[in-house]
C-alpha cells in the first residue's frame, strides 16, 4: 500500500513543484549572499551566528533559519493536506476504498507517503543550501558562535570538520522535521474532513500563524510551552552547532510535538474510519 | 459597469466573512491586551515603538496593523483581486459577462476598482474598528511611545503623543499600508486573469509576501541588496511616524516601488485578458 501512495505521489508534478521552489530559492539567497556580503556575519535563530565564506556549510543553516517561518511549514501542510482531500477532489477516494483493504492501511499508508515527503522538503532546503553553499565558499570546517554564552573570556565558538558538520546538518534535519509534527498532523486531519485539498492546507499554515501569533500576546506566556509552533520550540535545533551542544530544549519539544500529532492523528482516523465517503 | 460589479460582490457572504475577520482582530487583540496585567510594555514592529498600550485605546489600531500587515492582510487583499476574475470563470460566468456589448478593458477595469475598493476597505475596517475597539476599553488618551531603536539605556527618546495627532498619524498610516498593498493586489490580480483557479491566484499573492520575508533585510542581513526591491519588507515604516523627530527615510522610495509593481502587473493584466481566449 504505501509502495502504490509512494509511486502515485512521485509521479506528481506537485511534488516536485514544491521541492523546486524551496531548492530554488535556497539557492537564491547562497547567490545574494555569495555575491554581496559574503563576510557579513548572519544571524541563525536567536543566538547563532555565522559567517557565510568561512565554510560552505553555513548556507545550510542559513537556508533553514531562512525558511523555517513559512516556506517549509508551507510545504509540509500541502504534502499532508492533499494527502487525503486531494483524492477526494479527484473523486477517486471511493475507488480506492473499494480495494479490499482496510481504510486503516490506506489511511496510515498516505501518512507515512506525506511525511516522508515533508521529511525530503526539510532535507532538499539543507541539501540545496549546502550544495550551492559548497561550490560559493569551499570545503571548510564549520565554525559557530553562540551569542548567548559568548563572554570576554571566550568567543563561545564551536569549530566542526566538514564531516562532522554534515552529520550535525542530518541531525538538524531531523529535528526540524520533528518541530513541523503539529502542523503536518493537524493539516492531515483537516484533509480527512473535507474534499477541498485547498482548505486542509490553508488550515494548516493558519495553525502555525494562530499558534505564533499566541506566542507573542504578552499576557498569554503561561502558555507558550504547549503552543505547537513557538519562537523557542523552532529555535532548538541550533543547539546541535552550539559547543557544548545544547540538547536542554529537545525533551519538551519532542513532549509537545508528540502530542499533537498523537491527538491529532488519532482523530483524524476516528474521523476517516467513520467518515461517509461520498467523492 | 463599476454599478453591476459593485453589487454582485456586495451581495457575496465571502466579502462580509473577509472584513468581519479583519474587524474581528482587533477585537480579540483588546480582549488580549485587557487580559494582561496593568502596566504591561509592549514593543511594536522593529523599530521597535515602546509602549503601555492599556495608557491609551490608540495603542490598540497601532499594534493591529502592525500584526496584520505582513501576512493576514496580504491574504484579504490576495482573496479580493484574486478572486475578481478567476471567480467568475471558475463558476462559468465569464463567457457571459463577456458577451456584453462591453469592451474587456472595461469589464476588467471595473473589476479591479471593486476589488481595489474592497482591499482598501479591509485595511480602513482594521484600523478603524480597532481606534473604536481601544478606545471603549483603553479611552481617549494621548499616547506616550519610546522611540526603542534611538534610545540607550537611562537616555530614552520618547514623545507624547495627543489624541488628535494620534489620529491624523494613524490615517496617514493607514493609507501608507493600503498603498503597501498595491504590489499585492497587482500580483494576484493578474495572476486572476491567467487562471480560472482562484485560489491559484490567491495563493500566488500570499506566496509574493512569504518571498518578500525570505529576502528580508532585517532578518537576513545578506539580502540587503534586493531588500529594496521586495513588495513587502519596507511596509513597517509607518512605524516612524509615531516617533520625534520624525524620519521619512525610505518611504518614497516605497512608495515609487509599489507604484513600478502596479503599472507592471496590471499592465500585464490588462495585455493578456485583452487577448485572452475565453473557455469559461
Amino acid at each position: 500500500m504505501i509502495t502504490v501512495e509512494l509511486i502515485k505521489q512521485i509521479r506528481r508534478p506537485r511534488a516536485w513543484i514544491v521541492f523546486g521552489v524551496l531548492a530554488g530559492v535556497a539557492v537564491i539567497v547562497t547567490l545574494i549572499i555569495g555575491l554581496t556580503s559574503a563576510s557579513t556575519p548572519e544571524r541563525i535563530g536567536n543566538w547563532g551566528s555565522v559567517v557565510p565564506n568561512s565554510s560552505g556549510f553555513t548556507m545550510g543553516l542559513i537556508g533553514l533559519n531562512a525558511l523555517l517561518l513559512f516556506l517549509i511549514p508551507l510545504a509540509v501542510a500541502i504534502f499532508a493536506g492533499e494527502s487525503v482531500a486531494g483524492e477526494a477532489g479527484w473523486g477517486t477516494l471511493r475507488y480506492l476504498l473499494a480495494r479490499p483493504v482496510s481504510r486503516e492501511r490506506i489511511l496510515t499508508s498516505k501518512a507515512v507517503v506525506a511525511a516522508l515527503f515533508s521529511l525530503a522538503a526539510v532535507a532538499v532546503v539543507v541539501v540545496a543550501g549546502v550544495l550551492s553553499g559548497l561550490v560559493a565558499f569551499g570545503w571548510h570546517p564549520l565554525s559557530v558562535l553562540d551569542l548567548q554564552h559568548a563572554t570576554a573570556f571566550s568567543t563561545g565558538q564551536s569549530t566542526v570538520s566538514p564531516v562532522a558538520a554534515l552529520g550535525r546538518l542530518g541531525l538538524a534535519v531531523v529535528v526540524v522535521s520533528g518541530t513541523m509534527l503539529s502542523t503536518f498532523a493537524f493539516a492531515f486531519f483537516c484533509s480527512t474532513l473535507t474534499d477541498r485539498a485547498f482548505s486542509a492546507v490553508a488550515g494548516g499554515v493558519l495553525f502555525g500563524l494562530v499558534s505564533r501569533s499566541l506566542d507573542n500576546i504578552p499576557g498569554l506566556h503561561t502558555l507558550t510551552p504547549w503552543l505547537p509552533l513557538t519562537d523557542k520550540g523552532t529555535d532548538v535545533w541550533n543547539g546541535i552547532f552550539f559547543r557544548p551542544t545544547d540538547w536542554s530544549g529537545l525533551p519538551h519539544l519532542a513532549l509537545v510535538q508528540g502530542l499533537y500529532a498523537a491527538v491529532l492523528l488519532s482523530i483524524a482516523a476516528v474521523v476517516f474510519h467513520r467518515r461517509d465517503v461520498l467523492s | 459597469m463599476i454599478g453591476v460589479e459593485w453589487t454582485k460582490q456586495f451581495r457575496r457572504t465571502r466579502t462580509y466573512a473577509t472584513l468581519g475577520i479583519v474587524a474581528g482582530f482587533p477585537l480579540v487583540l483588546s480582549v488580549a491586551l485587557a487580559a494582561t496585567g496593568s502596566g504591561q510594555v509592549e514593543y511594536v514592529g522593529d523599530v521597535p515603538l515602546v509602549m503601555v498600550p492599556r495608557t491609551s485605546g490608540f495603542s490598540v489600531p497601532i499594534i493591529a496593523l502592525a500584526s496584520t500587515m505582513k501576512f493576514f492582510l496580504p491574504l484579504a487583499v490576495s482573496l479580493f483581486a484574486g478572486e475578481a476574475v478567476a471567480g467568475e470563470a471558475g463558476w462559468g460566468s465569464l463567457r457571459y459577462v463577456l458577451a456584453r456589448p462591453v469592451s474587456r478593458t472595461r469589464v476588467l477595469w471595473s473589476k479591479a476598482s471593486v476589488a481595489a475598493l474592497l482591499s482598501g476597505a479591509a485595511v480602513a475596517t482594521l484600523a478603524v474598528a480597532g481606534v473604536v475597539v481601544g478606545i471603549l476599553c483603553f479611552g481617549w488618551h494621548p499616547l506616550y511611545v519610546i522611540d526603542g531603536g534611538a534610545s540607550s539605556p537611562g537616555h530614552p527618546v520618547a514623545a507624547t503623543l495627543s489624541p488628535a495627532v494620534l489620529l491624523g498619524e494613524l490615517g496617514l498610516s493607514t493609507l501608507y499600508v493600503t498603498a503597501g498593498m498595491a504590489s499585492i493586489f497587482a500580483v494576484a490580480f493578474f495572476l486572476s486573469t491567467t487562471t480560472r483557479r482562484p485560489l491559484v491566484a490567491v495563493a500566488g499573492g500570499v506566496g509574493l509576501t512569504i518571498i518578500s520575508r525570505v529576502f528580508n533585510a532585517d532578518y537576513l542581513p545578506g539580502v540587503s541588496v534586493v531588500n529594496n526591491y521586495m513588495p513587502n519588507n519596507d511596509i513597517d515604516l509607518w512605524n516612524h511616524l509615531f516617533v520625534r523627530p520624525l524620519p521619512t527615510e525610505g518611504i518614497p522610495h516605497f512608495l515609487i516601488l509599489q507604484a513600478v509593481y502596479f503599472v507592471v502587473f496590471m499592465g500585464l493584466a490588462q495585455w493578456w485578458f485583452t487577448r485572452k481566449d475565453i473557455l469559461d
